[in-house]
Order: structure tokens, then C-alpha cells, then sequence
């Protein structure tokens, strides 16, 4: 899968859902993005939402097909066009031949600079790129968020933790998402990555709860793991 | 009966807060140097805000007759990005020093990694060279693990016990808590940590012994009146007046005035308040002329 053929199917997914107004400043904006220096770029990063709008994807089955077998474990459930627009910046700045490091900078860059809304599109996209193990400090300090939506863009429907996170932050996001009320059943390849340590921290959250008086989460068994036991798991 | 509010973060509240405050009998309080619920991306961000928790703040508090103390450290979240980590530890001893900071505080661990343990010892070496108490903030995620962990640390620094406050604490940590020489805070929240009624039980279990209660009113959902209410849910479940008192005055006194900076002289008297008195310039005072309730 490459960056070229990507970019392709993004531009169809765009073409058949914005107008010409918005088509015509997508295609200037990829320009500069690939032209320009920094600012410009971080510029037209944030303009896009206004450009071209916050729509749903709403994909199709057979666009849903399409993307499933170029980018394997990335749901587009939750797109909007405007995540679409900005992944093509991203991906017009990485093609105009910069290297490695420039792109890894300048897309760190956007993140940086980015509102929760940006930051959301940005980490939806992070996973897709060649070089996605190169924003592994600043997918995890993302993580830290206290903005629920941002978490939720890294933490769910997105196999970016599962595949890249080290143990100690994989087993964080369970528990934020735990302590979030976000089903674990978004977290993308977590039955793989089930580790004692993340069976432990699950179960004394548990145990916390429940000394406090509080529910406990109906699906924390996922982060215990199969070697919880019926007897062990809590109601 | 005169109410300390050790654990409030009042540059995220209004003057409504601090009017219903001083009603409800608070006399003093602590703001810990905390994150901004957004990471922040320079040094020059955190002396800024620091400078405004011994500045700006603490003249606001007293327009409204108010006590203002406040602790100065890097908080366990920030710990985590190397480059600003290193350039505000380098900043703190500017602050250490400083009238009114009674601890180094709030730091501990978060998400319990190497970069947050290093940060959170040099705190403690810091605390020792400026004998200073510490303020240990324990992490929402794996708690008990956090809170073992961090009296590890301190036990490791040979940083005497009883010039630790350790906060946020539940059914699960308190006793790991006072088991140690360690002091134990909780935050009563509307939702999350702990509830007043929960307080209750515990005092009823445990005793008033380092026991201290806050309510960490900050940027979410939190109320700056929870060290009251407890104190009324207290009396309701018949936990005498000098328990009560022990747990709202007499332990946060006892443990910031290690600090041999927290200067409570004249509190008992009723605080002449003149609102027309400026910080830089600057008043409380929106265009009105500042009347002070009687």
C-alpha cells in the first residue's frame, strides 16, 4: 500500500461528496501544502473544516470494502470530510519528495499547532503513513488528554495503539477507557494484547469500584483476559 | 468553626466562589501548582503561572477575606515531555523560596512512567533543600499500585514522613496511607474520588489522626463548597465537633506550618477588605465601587 495509491482513492472518496467551490480550493490547498514552507501549511491544516465542510464520511459498503482492504484495521465509521481533506494535505506535503524527517517534523507540527478538532482528524490519520512509528511520543502524549473526543480518535477504531504502543501505555489507554465509560469493544486488537500486568490493573479497578460502591464496568472482563475464571470476574 | 481548604485550584474559579467561601466559613486555603487541562508547550507558560498563584491569586483571595497559600511544582502529567520537564525543574528553585509556598506540590505519578519517577524524586530532593513539605498528587488509573509506588520513592529519597501529604485517597489507599507517617488527603468531588458520605465512613472507621479533607475544585466538575458539606454530612452521621474541627483546621495547620511559612497571625480577626486596592494595577473590581457584604 502506498502513499500514491491512497491518496487516489482519498481524492474519489472527496470528489463524489464536496462541490466545486470546495473541490477548487482543495486542489490549490494540496499545492501549496506541498509547496509551501510551514506556516502556510499549518494554515490551510486548520482552514480545512471551514473549506470543505464537517460531514459524516457516510461511506458505502462498497467504498467501506474498498478501504478496508487497502488499510486493514482502520475503521472510517466516524470520518467526516474534513478528516479526508486534511489526510491529503498531509499526504501532498509527503509526496512533494521532502524526506523522512522533514515530514515526520512537519505533520508533528500540525499536530502541535492543531484545535481538538484538528488534533481528532490528525490521529485519525496516523496510522496510515510509512514512517507511523516515528509519532510514537506524540501519539502517546496525545493520550493524555482530558478532551474525551481527542482520546477516543487514538483509543478507538483506530489500530494504532494495539500495533505500536508499548505494553505500560497500551495498558493505560484500557484503563482511561475504562475510567472514560468508552466500551472496550472500540479499542481496536485488544484480545491480542491482553498481558498479565493489564489483567492485574483491570481487576483492582474492579476491587476499587467496588469498595467505593460503584458499578463496574460490564465489559471489563475484555482487559482480564480468557485466564479470568467465571468465578473471578466481576458482575 | 474557621475551615482550611488545603487542595483548591482557584485560578480556575470566579469571585462567586470566593464570596460563597468566605460565607461558608473558609478562612484559608492552599492552591497546588496543577496542569491546565491542556499540556503546555514552553517554560515560559509555567513561571507565568506561577508567578500568578503567588501574585494575582493570592491578592484576589484576600478581596474576599481569604487566606491564599500555595505550592509550587511540576505536575506528574507534564513530567512526561523531556525538553519542558528539564527546563521547569530548572526554574523551581526560583519559586521555592518564595513567601506563601508551603509545599512543593502537586507531583507524583499519573501514568506511573520512568520520566514521571525522576521528576518526582528531584521534587523531593528540591523539598529537602528548601525544607519544605511535599504534596503528593495519586493517580486516577491503577491507584493503590501509584500510591505504593510513591511511597517507595519517598522512603528511597530518606524524606521524613510526616512532611508528606499524600492525596486523593480511598477506601483502598487510606490504610496503605496510615501505615506509613505519611499524611492522607481526600478530595471529595460531585462524582469521581470520593463523596462525603464515604468521608464520613471512613473517618468513622479510621479516626481524625492526619486525616484532611479538600475539595480540588477546579476546571471540572467540582464544588468549591465540599470541605463544608462534608463537614455537615459529618455532624449528621454524629461525628463530634472536635473530630470535625481536628480534620478542617488543626491538620492542615499543623501540617503546612512545616512549611514555617504558613502565617496564619491576626485570622481570627474579621479581614478589613478594601476592594478598591489594586495588584499591579489591577482590581477586583468591575466598574462597581465594591460594597463588602457585612
Amino acid at each position: 500500500m502506498t502513499v500514491a495509491a491512497l491518496q487516489e482513492t482519498f481524492e474519489a472518496l472527496l470528489a463524489a461528496r464536496v462541490g466545486p467551490e470546495a473541490a477548487r480550493w482543495l486542489e490549490s490547498a494540496r499545492a501549496a501544502a506541498a509547496a509551501s514552507s510551514l506556516d502556510p501549511m499549518l494554515a490551510l491544516y486548520s482552514a480545512a473544516a471551514i473549506r470543505v465542510g464537517r460531514a459524516p464520511l457516510a461511506l458505502s459498503a462498497a467504498e467501506h470494502a474498498l478501504l478496508a482492504g487497502l488499510l486493514p484495521g482502520l475503521s472510517f465509521e466516524r470520518w467526516t470530510i474534513d478528516d479526508v481533506a486534511r489526510a491529503l494535505l498531509l499526504m501532498a506535503r509527503r509526496e512533494a519528495g521532502r524526506t523522512d524527517d522533514d515530514f515526520v517534523a512537519d505533520a508533528t507540527a500540525c499536530f502541535e499547532h492543531a484545535d481538538a478538532r484538528e488534533q481528532q482528524s490528525w490521529l485519525r490519520a496516523v496510522s496510515m503513513w510509512p514512517e507511523s512509528a516515528r509519532f510514537l511520543p506524540t501519539v502517546i502524549d496525545a493520550c493524555r488528554t482530558n478532551i474525551v473526543p481527542v482520546f477516543e480518535s487514538i483509543a478507538c477504531e483506530n489500530p494504532y495503539p494495539g500495533r505500536h504502543f508499548p505494553e505500560r501505555n497500551f495498558n493505560q489507554v484500557i484503563l482511561k477507557a475504562l475510567f472514560n465509560s468508552i466500551a472496550l469493544s472500540r479499542v481496536v486488537g485488544l484480545a491480542g494484547r491482553i498481558n498479565p500486568e493489564l489483567s492485574r490493573m483491570a481487576r483492582d479497578y474492579a476491587a476499587e469500584r467496588t469498595a467505593a460502591g460503584r458499578s463496574v464496568p460490564a465489559d471489563i472482563a475484555m482487559a482480564i483476559g480468557a485466564d479470568a475464571g467465571g468465578q473471578e470476574q466481576p458482575s | 468553626m474557621r475551615i482550611f481548604d488545603p487542595h483548591i485550584h482557584m485560578t480556575s474559579r470566579s469571585t462567586d466562589d470566593y464570596e460563597a467561601m468566605a460565607a461558608a466559613g473558609i478562612v484559608a486555603i492552599v492552591e497546588p501548582a496543577f496542569w491546565l487541562g491542556q499540556p503546555r508547550t514552553n517554560v515560559g507558560s509555567f513561571v507565568d503561572y506561577f508567578n500568578s498563584l503567588i501574585g494575582w491569586e493570592r491578592f484576589r483571595a484576600s478581596q474576599f477575606g481569604i487566606r491564599h497559600f500555595c505550592t509550587i511544582g511540576l505536575n506528574p502529567k507534564e513530567a512526561n515531555n523531556p525538553k519542558l520537564s528539564k527546563e521547569v525543574l530548572e526554574s523551581l528553585p526560583r519559586f521555592l523560596g518564595k513567601d506563601g509556598v508551603v509545599a512543593v506540590g502537586e507531583i507524583g505519578f499519573d501514568d506511573q512512567t520512568d520520566e514521571e519517577e525522576a521528576c518526582l524524586a528531584r521534587q523531593i530532593e528540591l523539598a529537602a533543600e528548601f525544607k519544605l513539605p511535599i504534596l503528593i498528587h495519586t493517580p486516577h488509573r491503577d491507584k493503590k499500585r501509584g500510591t505504593e509506588r510513591t511511597i517507595a520513592v519517598v522512603r528511597k529519597a530518606g524524606f521524613p514522613e510526616e512532611r508528606v501529604l499524600i492525596d486523593h485517597n480511598n477506601e483502598e489507599t487510606l490504610p496503605i496511607v496510615l501505615a506509613t507517617g505519611c499524611w492522607a488527603g481526600h478530595t471529595i468531588y460531585p462524582n469521581t474520588k470520593m463523596d462525603e458520605h464515604r468521608m464520613a465512613a471512613l473517618v468513622k472507621k479510621y479516626g481524625s489522626s492526619r486525616i484532611i479533607v479538600n475539595s480540588a475544585a477546579d476546571w471540572g466538575i467540582s464544588d468549591p463548597l465540599k470541605v463544608p458539606k462534608t463537614m455537615a454530612v459529618m455532624r449528621e452521621q454524629g461525628i463530634g465537633e472536635d473530630t470535625i474541627e481536628t480534620i478542617v483546621w488543626d491538620n492542615p495547620v499543623a501540617f503546612f506550618s512545616q512549611s514555617g511559612r504558613l502565617d496564619l497571625a491576626g485570622i481570627d480577626q474579621p479581614p478589613t477588605i478594601d476592594r478598591a486596592e489594586k495588584f499591579a494595577t489591577n482590581s477586583v473590581l468591575r466598574g462597581d465601587q465594591g460594597q463588602v457584604p457585612s
